[in-house]
Protein backbone atom coordinates (compact mmCIF):
# COMPACT_ATOMS: atom_id res chain seq x y z
CA UNK A 1 0.00 0.00 0.00
CA UNK A 2 2.91 2.37 0.66
CA UNK A 3 4.44 1.99 -2.79
CA UNK A 4 1.56 3.28 -4.86
CA UNK A 5 1.58 6.67 -3.12
CA UNK A 6 5.26 7.29 -3.77
CA UNK A 7 5.03 5.93 -7.28
CA UNK A 8 1.92 7.82 -8.24
CA UNK A 9 2.33 9.87 -11.38
CA UNK A 10 1.77 13.22 -9.68
CA UNK A 11 4.42 12.45 -7.10
CA UNK A 12 6.98 11.45 -9.73
CA UNK A 13 6.33 14.49 -11.91
CA UNK A 14 6.42 16.82 -8.89
CA UNK A 15 9.78 15.35 -7.89
CA UNK A 16 11.24 15.92 -11.34
CA UNK A 17 9.87 19.46 -11.48
CA UNK A 18 11.31 20.17 -8.03
CA UNK A 19 14.73 19.06 -9.31
CA UNK A 20 14.31 21.41 -12.24
CA UNK A 21 13.21 24.29 -9.98
CA UNK A 22 16.22 23.82 -7.68
CA UNK A 23 18.50 23.78 -10.72
CA UNK A 24 16.81 26.90 -12.10
CA UNK A 25 17.57 28.68 -8.81
CA UNK A 26 21.25 27.85 -9.36
CA UNK A 27 21.11 29.13 -12.91
CA UNK A 28 19.56 32.40 -11.74
CA UNK A 29 22.18 32.72 -8.97
CA UNK A 30 24.89 32.32 -11.60
CA UNK A 31 23.20 34.81 -13.95
CA UNK A 32 22.89 37.50 -11.28
CA UNK A 33 26.44 36.92 -10.03
CA UNK A 34 27.71 37.37 -13.58
CA UNK A 35 25.47 40.30 -14.48
CA UNK A 36 28.56 42.37 -15.29
CA UNK A 37 30.87 39.71 -16.73
CA UNK A 38 31.70 40.58 -20.35
CA UNK A 39 30.54 37.97 -22.85
CA UNK A 40 28.55 35.95 -20.30
CA UNK A 41 25.45 34.27 -21.76
CA UNK A 42 22.55 33.63 -19.41
CA UNK A 43 21.95 30.04 -18.29
CA UNK A 44 18.60 28.31 -18.21
CA UNK A 45 17.29 24.80 -17.56
CA UNK A 46 17.55 23.24 -21.02
CA UNK A 47 14.30 23.26 -23.00
CA UNK A 48 15.02 19.62 -23.82
CA UNK A 49 13.98 18.60 -20.29
CA UNK A 50 10.52 20.19 -20.52
CA UNK A 51 9.97 18.70 -23.99
CA UNK A 52 10.88 15.19 -22.88
CA UNK A 53 8.79 15.43 -19.70
CA UNK A 54 5.82 16.67 -21.67
CA UNK A 55 6.08 13.91 -24.28
CA UNK A 56 6.41 11.22 -21.60
CA UNK A 57 3.41 12.55 -19.68
CA UNK A 58 1.44 12.41 -22.93
CA UNK A 59 2.65 8.91 -23.69
CA UNK A 60 1.88 7.86 -20.11
CA UNK A 61 5.18 6.10 -19.39
CA UNK A 62 6.00 8.02 -16.24
CA UNK A 63 7.79 5.16 -14.56
CA UNK A 64 10.64 5.69 -17.02
CA UNK A 65 10.86 9.35 -15.96
CA UNK A 66 12.03 8.37 -12.51
CA UNK A 67 15.55 7.31 -13.42
CA UNK A 68 16.32 8.46 -16.91
CA UNK A 69 15.20 12.07 -17.15
CA UNK A 70 17.51 14.64 -15.60
CA UNK A 71 17.33 18.44 -15.96
CA UNK A 72 20.52 20.08 -17.20
CA UNK A 73 21.70 23.64 -17.62
CA UNK A 74 22.31 25.23 -21.00
CA UNK A 75 22.88 28.67 -22.42
CA UNK A 76 19.61 30.38 -23.24
CA UNK A 77 19.54 30.53 -27.05
CA UNK A 78 16.78 33.16 -27.09
CA UNK A 79 18.47 35.71 -24.84
CA UNK A 80 19.46 38.78 -26.80
CA UNK A 81 22.19 41.16 -25.88
CA UNK A 82 21.87 44.90 -26.29
CA UNK A 83 25.09 45.64 -24.49
CA UNK A 84 28.47 46.32 -26.07
CA UNK A 85 30.15 43.64 -23.93
CA UNK A 86 27.89 40.86 -25.24
CA UNK A 87 26.46 40.01 -21.81
CA UNK A 88 22.86 38.79 -22.14
CA UNK A 89 21.72 39.06 -18.49
CA UNK A 90 18.89 41.47 -17.70
CA UNK A 91 18.79 41.74 -13.94
CA UNK A 92 15.08 42.68 -13.65
CA UNK A 93 14.14 39.61 -15.67
CA UNK A 94 16.32 37.41 -13.49
CA UNK A 95 14.73 38.73 -10.29
CA UNK A 96 11.24 38.17 -11.72
CA UNK A 97 12.21 34.67 -12.84
CA UNK A 98 13.54 33.99 -9.34
CA UNK A 99 10.24 35.08 -7.77
CA UNK A 100 8.26 32.96 -10.19
CA UNK A 101 10.53 30.01 -9.55
CA UNK A 102 10.07 30.39 -5.77
CA UNK A 103 6.28 30.25 -6.10
CA UNK A 104 6.56 27.20 -8.33
CA UNK A 105 8.90 25.54 -5.86
CA UNK A 106 6.55 26.17 -2.92
CA UNK A 107 3.63 24.82 -4.91
CA UNK A 108 5.56 21.65 -5.74
CA UNK A 109 6.60 21.09 -2.13
CA UNK A 110 2.90 21.38 -1.22
CA UNK A 111 2.07 18.62 -3.71
CA UNK A 112 4.80 16.35 -2.36
CA UNK A 113 3.66 17.12 1.20
CA UNK A 114 0.10 16.33 0.21
CA UNK A 115 1.15 12.86 -0.91
CA UNK A 116 2.94 12.20 2.35
CA UNK A 117 0.00 13.54 4.36
CA UNK A 118 -2.33 11.11 2.58
CA UNK A 119 -0.10 8.25 3.60
CA UNK A 120 -0.01 9.51 7.20
CA UNK A 121 -3.79 9.78 7.22
CA UNK A 122 -4.09 6.23 5.95
CA UNK A 123 -1.83 4.95 8.74
CA UNK A 124 -3.22 6.94 11.65
CA UNK A 125 -6.81 7.47 10.53
CA UNK A 126 -6.59 11.09 11.63
CA UNK A 127 -6.78 14.05 9.31
CA UNK A 128 -4.12 16.29 10.84
CA UNK B 1 19.68 18.74 -5.76
CA UNK B 2 21.71 21.09 -3.65
CA UNK B 3 20.41 24.58 -2.98
CA UNK B 4 23.55 25.60 -1.12
CA UNK B 5 25.72 25.46 -4.25
CA UNK B 6 23.63 28.27 -5.70
CA UNK B 7 24.68 30.30 -2.68
CA UNK B 8 28.37 29.48 -3.32
CA UNK B 9 28.17 31.31 -6.63
CA UNK B 10 26.39 34.24 -5.03
CA UNK B 11 28.83 34.53 -2.12
CA UNK B 12 31.70 35.03 -4.57
CA UNK B 13 29.76 37.82 -6.24
CA UNK B 14 28.86 39.39 -2.86
CA UNK B 15 32.51 39.48 -1.78
CA UNK B 16 33.59 40.95 -5.10
CA UNK B 17 30.93 43.67 -5.07
CA UNK B 18 31.75 44.52 -1.46
CA UNK B 19 35.43 45.02 -2.34
CA UNK B 20 34.30 47.25 -5.21
CA UNK B 21 32.22 49.33 -2.76
CA UNK B 22 35.23 49.59 -0.42
CA UNK B 23 37.43 50.84 -3.24
CA UNK B 24 34.82 53.42 -4.31
CA UNK B 25 34.72 54.65 -0.70
CA UNK B 26 38.51 54.88 -0.67
CA UNK B 27 38.57 56.80 -3.97
CA UNK B 28 35.96 59.29 -2.77
CA UNK B 29 37.66 59.72 0.61
CA UNK B 30 40.95 60.48 -1.17
CA UNK B 31 39.49 62.79 -3.81
CA UNK B 32 41.59 65.70 -2.44
CA UNK B 33 44.67 63.82 -1.20
CA UNK B 34 47.83 65.32 -2.66
CA UNK B 35 50.37 63.59 -0.45
CA UNK B 36 50.71 59.79 -0.32
CA UNK B 37 53.39 57.44 1.06
CA UNK B 38 54.38 56.59 -2.54
CA UNK B 39 54.79 60.30 -3.23
CA UNK B 40 52.63 62.48 -5.43
CA UNK B 41 48.86 62.76 -5.45
CA UNK B 42 46.51 59.83 -4.75
CA UNK B 43 45.90 57.59 -7.77
CA UNK B 44 42.37 56.33 -8.29
CA UNK B 45 42.10 52.55 -7.76
CA UNK B 46 40.25 50.24 -10.16
CA UNK B 47 38.91 46.79 -9.27
CA UNK B 48 38.94 44.16 -11.98
CA UNK B 49 36.90 40.98 -11.70
CA UNK B 50 37.68 37.52 -12.99
CA UNK B 51 35.64 34.39 -13.57
CA UNK B 52 36.04 31.34 -11.42
CA UNK B 53 34.52 27.95 -12.07
CA UNK B 54 32.58 26.32 -9.26
CA UNK B 55 32.58 22.55 -9.57
CA UNK B 56 29.30 20.93 -8.69
CA UNK B 57 28.65 17.33 -7.83
CA UNK B 58 27.34 15.63 -10.96
CA UNK B 59 26.70 18.65 -13.12
CA UNK B 60 28.32 21.19 -15.36
CA UNK B 61 30.43 23.74 -13.46
CA UNK B 62 28.97 27.20 -12.91
CA UNK B 63 30.82 30.50 -13.01
CA UNK B 64 31.24 32.79 -10.06
CA UNK B 65 33.30 35.95 -9.91
CA UNK B 66 36.15 37.12 -7.71
CA UNK B 67 38.43 40.15 -7.61
CA UNK B 68 41.54 39.50 -9.72
CA UNK B 69 43.42 42.72 -9.01
CA UNK B 70 43.19 46.24 -7.63
CA UNK B 71 45.28 48.50 -9.83
CA UNK B 72 45.89 52.22 -10.06
CA UNK B 73 44.34 54.38 -12.76
CA UNK B 74 47.27 55.76 -14.78
CA UNK B 75 45.40 58.79 -16.09
CA UNK B 76 46.97 62.09 -15.01
CA UNK B 77 45.11 64.26 -12.52
CA UNK B 78 44.33 67.91 -12.94
CA UNK B 79 46.98 70.53 -12.23
CA UNK B 80 45.34 73.32 -10.24
CA UNK B 81 46.94 76.73 -9.75
CA UNK B 82 47.02 77.24 -5.98
CA UNK B 83 50.29 78.79 -4.69
CA UNK B 84 49.09 78.73 -1.05
CA UNK B 85 48.92 74.93 -1.05
CA UNK B 86 51.80 73.27 0.85
CA UNK B 87 52.27 70.77 -2.00
CA UNK B 88 52.36 73.38 -4.73
CA UNK B 89 55.31 73.18 -7.13
CA UNK B 90 57.65 76.08 -8.01
CA UNK B 91 55.17 77.27 -10.66
CA UNK B 92 52.35 77.44 -8.08
CA UNK B 93 50.33 74.47 -9.43
CA UNK B 94 49.21 71.44 -7.39
CA UNK B 95 48.79 67.99 -8.95
CA UNK B 96 45.35 66.82 -7.83
CA UNK B 97 44.25 63.14 -7.68
CA UNK B 98 42.65 61.69 -10.85
CA UNK B 99 39.40 60.93 -9.01
CA UNK B 100 36.23 61.92 -10.84
CA UNK B 101 33.38 62.07 -8.32
CA UNK B 102 30.71 61.53 -10.99
CA UNK B 103 32.35 58.26 -12.11
CA UNK B 104 32.68 57.12 -8.52
CA UNK B 105 29.02 57.80 -7.73
CA UNK B 106 27.86 55.83 -10.77
CA UNK B 107 30.15 52.97 -9.78
CA UNK B 108 28.83 53.17 -6.21
CA UNK B 109 25.21 52.83 -7.32
CA UNK B 110 25.96 50.01 -9.77
CA UNK B 111 27.90 48.07 -7.15
CA UNK B 112 25.27 48.49 -4.41
CA UNK B 113 22.46 47.45 -6.77
CA UNK B 114 24.41 44.37 -7.81
CA UNK B 115 25.04 43.58 -4.14
CA UNK B 116 21.32 43.88 -3.34
CA UNK B 117 20.37 41.64 -6.24
CA UNK B 118 22.81 38.96 -5.09
CA UNK B 119 21.55 39.28 -1.54
CA UNK B 120 17.99 38.65 -2.66
CA UNK B 121 19.20 35.46 -4.34
CA UNK B 122 20.57 34.30 -0.99
CA UNK B 123 17.28 35.10 0.76
CA UNK B 124 15.33 33.27 -1.92
CA UNK B 125 17.57 30.19 -1.78
CA UNK B 126 17.10 30.10 1.95
CA UNK B 127 13.31 30.26 1.65
CA UNK B 128 13.38 27.39 -0.85
CA UNK B 129 15.65 25.32 1.40
CA UNK B 130 13.27 25.90 4.35
CA UNK B 131 10.33 24.85 2.19
CA UNK B 132 12.16 21.63 1.37
CA UNK B 133 12.59 20.92 5.07
CA UNK B 134 8.87 21.44 5.59
CA UNK B 135 7.89 18.68 3.17
CA UNK B 136 5.57 16.27 4.94
CA UNK B 137 4.82 18.60 7.84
Amino acid sequence: MIDPIFQSENYQVARKLLDAAALRQEAIASNIANSETPGYRRLEVSADFAEQLKSRVRAGDLMAVKDTLKPTLAQDPFARSVRPDGNSVEIEKELLAMNKNAVEYEYLTEIVSGNIKQLKMAITGRVA
Amino acid sequence: MNLISGVDITSGALTAQKIRLDIVAQNIANAQTTRTPEGGPYKRKIVSFENELVKRAGGSPLQTISVSSISADKAPGQAVYNPQHPDAGPDGTVQMPNVNLAFEMVDLITASRAYEANLSVVKNSRTLAMKTLEIGK
